[in-house]
């Protein structure tokens, strides 16, 4: 009793009580709002993937762009917990809920107790972190490799001791084979090594690093390879626009304050002189911005514009949830950043901040116009109530068919345009305007309705929503999710052919 | 004392610095649809200030080894001049008393009376108190050339051929002379300086927001400019020779910063200058909103004449550092105008929905913060941390100061020199902060025309958060203003009295 008392009194323990309660916070979040909204284009892709042999499942990766580690784990998850998307999402939870105390250990160890919970806090109210700590991909579990990950580096950093070594390996490469993105996390190394390669406390560091890195080359090879000998990679690729500056300061303000809709995202990011002003209270005397802050400017930083940079110069692939990585720098740099602050400020500050990211979080949950929503349930219901088995439905972009097979459960033949089949080796068709003509007439001859749904546009989806208007009579169109449209066009006229006696 | 510590900033760091500002300028100037042309043309001029004031500070401070001789032995004698002109006694006779304590074998120790000439009630006293301390005091009868002629008329009094000078309120340390003396070994330094540090900084805002300016000055700035043969006399704790200083005519008269003109005059001449990077003497900063804004006004009044009437750039004997370092500095008392330029723009979009540049707010933004964030740091790294926001609150509301200096020079009018208060002037100084109230009450307002006019508009939204911004700015400078006297320990051991009779 004396001892429960004791340990109800100490510190520590509110501190781990806080820690808890965040937790909890996470879960109750995800569990009763999150991981009941509807299966997303690439949530389908994960348990596509994902239900089958491991051969087969790395067969599939290894013809999209991720690496494996995810689908497997999900594999196995779901051996062992279902199959369904409540379930798949709930392993990203784990990882979810795991990267708060993570960011809070990261935090402590770097700067101090109170930074380190507001960074947990950060974290777990952030509306990005909860989109993603819900969502059956790889991103939850990409960021808490990363912070686990980064720790370690932070102890080569100050320690240098041999198990620091061994945990940076293998946390680099499982990183590494959470998401391709991870190697901009490592290059954020880099380019720390090199501003502050004479203060590490291990000697001969630079070799030691480079010993690690040909470990986590050497482990990734195999993997790398075995895609280079299919040489069927992107299969399902997306095709994404070249990313601007409005995209770059897009993805921090989600990173904060989450997915938001237009006119409102324009609000918060026009506000970013307000960032000027908190460098200028930053300016407070003997308050040190040590090489640990550097080191956080750097991985929060370096990630982003990597991405964006070999997007403008080479190909575009910048989208805000590979970039995962640089967000729990961001919060504990965040979180510092302000406790250097005069302390009315900074309790003023973080009122401010944590009431507004709140505000947002209800917003983007709420908000049936939030970007990310991809209201397939809905949609799919619509056509499980509407088609019949006389019509066709036909799914643009092709790979929407992920979900859209998830829910749906009419007689009506699913097709897509282009034509696709996916359980053929090869990429995606690319569109081409030349087919068009001859792949809707296949698509729709014999049928009496085409149900067209159109989402994820890859930069063909009007052409063909044209096609259909110039070439049949559209019957009715409905809006699901932000550019999740089900439209109906009569595509026969002829009278049902009455067989009697 | 951390702000005297140097951190030695890598050049290629430095380098990215200037890299980063000229990019900025680059894109600003260049790469945008212009706007309006005349508030472009502004908006130009105020960022080639900016870039100006970048290269100055990064010249400053950017890493050099510098030889300087220095012999312990060299123990020459020396006259100690301690200006008054009306000073509280109390104050002088603390700087006496320390002077008299320094730890060195040959020197003699002058006051330096104006407060007759410059009609002081209590001229009297400052012969009384050297009477009492046996040194003798010069008191000026004729008046004339300010501060600089009551030196210049101890000069012609006294034979030493060195010469220390303090103001009234500067208590030298022991080791001042010893910690000093030994740079003159070598024949061609001309003066040596220490810095100037106020023991008073945490007695109220405004000796706090007056010392975090002057403790950037004389940490990074001033090691910089040594490390070039650039560091110039500030008035007090500094030390010349008196060959030198009577070659180049004296201390100058023609200019109310007259140790900075001076400085110059000396270096034309080849002579050099250091300045030593330890605090070997306390003074006081001013104490009240009224003394703090009458000392800026007489600094920037004096740098801008030097500017205007003495451009450095011009003058050839100067090295090219010597140069770059005496415009940078001098004109630093410019940015008045250009923060009121950039202050001003916001307001101006809001009322008149004119604008210097088209230009995508995000993409200013992907130019605009890597170069502040990187100039920031960079004043951080160098200053060793002791750069602040009240510094930076107070250099930058100080605009009306500095253009209303800008103006008397440009219509010539005449300025005395105005020895800085060393008691606290009491009473309500807020009306030196109207225009920064004027500006607040402008930009509460323009939101609002502007928000009638284009609702939410990110112009609208980007440029009432810069308006934020200068608001904070200017926000601990006008609570400097109308900071209430504290009452000090006699008032409320009195008040305590009172309360125990009644």
């Amino acid at each position: 009793m004396k001892f429960l008392t004791s340990f109800v009194a100490n510190k520590k323990f509110l501190i781990y009580l806080s820690l808890f309660c965040m937790m909890l916070f996470a879960i109750y979040f995800s569990v009763t709002v999150f991981a009941h909204t509807s299966l997303r284009l690439d949530e389908a892709q994960s348990l596509f993937q994902t239900n089958r042999d491991v051969p087969g499942l790395l067969n599939l990766v290894a013809q999209d762009v991720h690496v494996p580690l995810y689908h497997i784990l999900l594999h196995y998850w779901q051996v062992l917990f279902g199959n369904d998307i409540f379930t798949a999402r709930m392993m990203s939870l784990v990882f979810f809920v795991a990267t708060i105390p993570a960011v809070y250990f990261l935090a402590t160890y770097i700067f101090n107790r109170r930074v380190g919970l507001f960074a947990a806090l950060l974290i777990t109210i952030s509306p990005f972190m909860d989109w993603y700590g819900s969502e059956a991909r790889m991103y939850s579990m990409l960021a808490f490799f990363t912070v686990v990950h980064q720790l370690a580096f932070m102890k080569l950093f100050r320690e240098g001791k041999p198990v620091h070594w061994v945990w940076f390996t293998v946390t680099a490469i499982l990183g590494i084979y959470s998401h391709y993105f991870f190697a901009f996390v490592l290059l954020a190394e880099i380019v720390f090594f090199i501003l502050a390669r004479k203060e590490f406390a291990v000697k001969k560091a630079f070799r030691k690093f480079t010993i690690s890195g040909i470990l986590v080359a050497a482990s990734i090879a195999p993997w790398l390879y075995y895609v280079y000998k299919l040489g069927t990679a992107s299969n399902t690729q997306p095709s994404l626009m070249e990313p601007t500056s409005v995209d770059l300061f897009n993805t921090y303000a989600q990173f904060i304050f989450g997915f938001q809709v237009d006119s409102l995202n324009t609000v918060i990011v026009s506000l970013w002189p307000i960032v000027v002003l908190l460098a200028f209270f930053g300016l407070q005397k003997s308050r040190k911005t040590t090489k640990e802050a550097l080191f956080l400017v750097a991985a929060s930083v370096v990630p982003v514009l990597g991405a964006f940079f070999i997007s403008v110069t080479l190909r575009p692939f910048y989208q805000s949830r590979y970039l995962i990585v640089a967000l729990p720098a961001l919060v504990i740099f965040i979180a510092w950043i302000i406790s250097t602050y005069p302390k009315k400020l900074a309790l003023a500050l973080r009122a401010i901040l944590v009431a507004g990211i709140l505000g947002l979080f209800v917003v983007q949950t709420l908000n049936p116009a939030t970007p990310v929503k991809e209201d397939y349930s809905q949609a799919v219901g619509y056509l499980n109530n509407k088609a019949t088995s006389k019509d066709v439905i036909v799914l643009s972009a092709p790979f929407t068919i992920y979900p859209t097979e998830y829910y749906y459960t009419g007689p009506a033949k699913v097709t897509t345009q282009p034509i696709w089949n996916r359980f053929e080796q090869g990429s995606v068709p690319a569109f081409d305007p030349a087919k068009l003509d001859a792949e809707v007439k296949s698509n729709t001859d014999s049928y009496q309705t085409a149900w067209l749904m159109l989402s994820y546009d890859q930069g063909y989806n009007e052409k063909i929503k044209n096609y259909y208007d110039n070439h049949f009579e559209r019957m009715s169109q409905k809006e699901f999710s932000k550019n999740l449209w089900v439209y109906s066009y009569k595509v026969r006229y002829d009278p049902p052919i009455a067989i009697t006696n | 004392m951390e702000f005297l510590k140097t951190t030695r900033v890598s050049p290629l760091f430095l380098i990215l610095n200037m890299v980063l500002s000229v990019t900025y300028f680059i894109f600003i100037a260049l790469f945008f649809k212009v706007g309006n042309p005349f508030l472009f043309a502004l908006l130009i001029i105020g960022e080639v200030f900016h870039l100006w004031q970048v290269f100055g500070y990064i010249h400053s401070v950017w890493p050099r080894k510098r030889q300087k001789d220095f012999d312990p032995s060299f123990k020459p004698n020396v006259a100690v001049y301690i200006t008054v002109c009306g000073e509280p006694t109390d104050i002088v006779e603390e700087t006496v008393k320390a002077v008299l304590k320094m730890d060195y074998p040959t020197y003699s120790v002058y006051i330096l009376n104006d407060g007759f000439v410059a009609n002081r009630d209590n001229w009297k006293e400052a012969e009384v108190l050297a009477d009492k301390y046996g040194i003798k005091c010069l008191t000026r009868k004729k008046p004339g050339g300010a501060k600089a002629g009551n030196i210049n008329h101890a000069l012609s009094k006294t034979k030493e051929p060195f010469v220390v000078i303090f103001d009234a309120d500067h208590v030298p340390k022991h080791s001042f002379l010893a910690k000093m003396m030994g740079y003159f070994t070598d024949e061609k330094v001309a003066f040596v300086q220490s810095p100037q540090y106020y023991k008073n900084h945490n007695e109220n805002m405004v000796t706090g927001g007056a010392w975090d300016q002057q403790a950037l000055f004389f940490g990074a700035i001033l090691q910089g400019k040594d490390s070039s043969n650039t560091a110039f006399m500030c008035g007090t704790n500094m030390i010349l020779r008196r060959k030198t200083l009577l070659e180049a005519g004296g201390m100058s008269e023609t200019s109310i910063a007259e140790d900075f003109l001076t400085s110059l005059l000396i270096h034309e001449k080849g002579g050099k200058s250091i300045y030593v990077g330890e605090v070997l003497a306390e003074g006081l900063a001013p104490e009240d909103f009224l003394s703090y804004y009458k000392q800026q006004f007489r600094w920037a009044r004096g740098s801008l004449e030097v500017v205007f009437r003495f451009n450095p750039f011009f003058r050839k004997s100067l090295t090219l550092s010597q140069r770059i370092q005496y415009l940078s500095s001098a004109s630093f008392y410019l940015s008045g105008l250009i923060v009121f330029l950039n202050a001003v723009m916001p307001l101006i979009y809001f009322y008149s929905g004119l604008e210097p540049l088209s230009i995508s707010t995000m993409t200013l933004a992907l130019i605009f913060l890597p170069y502040i964030f990187i100039v920031l740091y960079t004043i951080q790294l160098t200053s060793n941390f002791s750069y602040t926001f009240r510094a930076l609150s107070f250099s930058l509301s100080s605009f009306p100061i500095h253009i209303k200096a800008v103006w008397q020079i440009l219509t010539g009018k005449k300025s005395g020199f105005v020895v800085t208060s060393k008691k606290k002037v009491s009473g309500n100084h807020g009306y030196l902060v109207t225009p920064h109230l004027v500006y607040i009450a402008l930009a509460v307002f323009g939101v609002l025309v502007g928000f009638l006019r284009e609702g939410f508009s990110p112009s609208i939204i980007t440029n009432a958060t810069w308006v934020i911004i200068y608001i904070a700015i200017f926000v601990p400078f006008i609570s400097a203003a109308f900071e209430k006297d504290k009452p000090d320990k006699t008032e409320e051991i009195a008040l305590a009295v009172e309360g125990e009779t009644v």
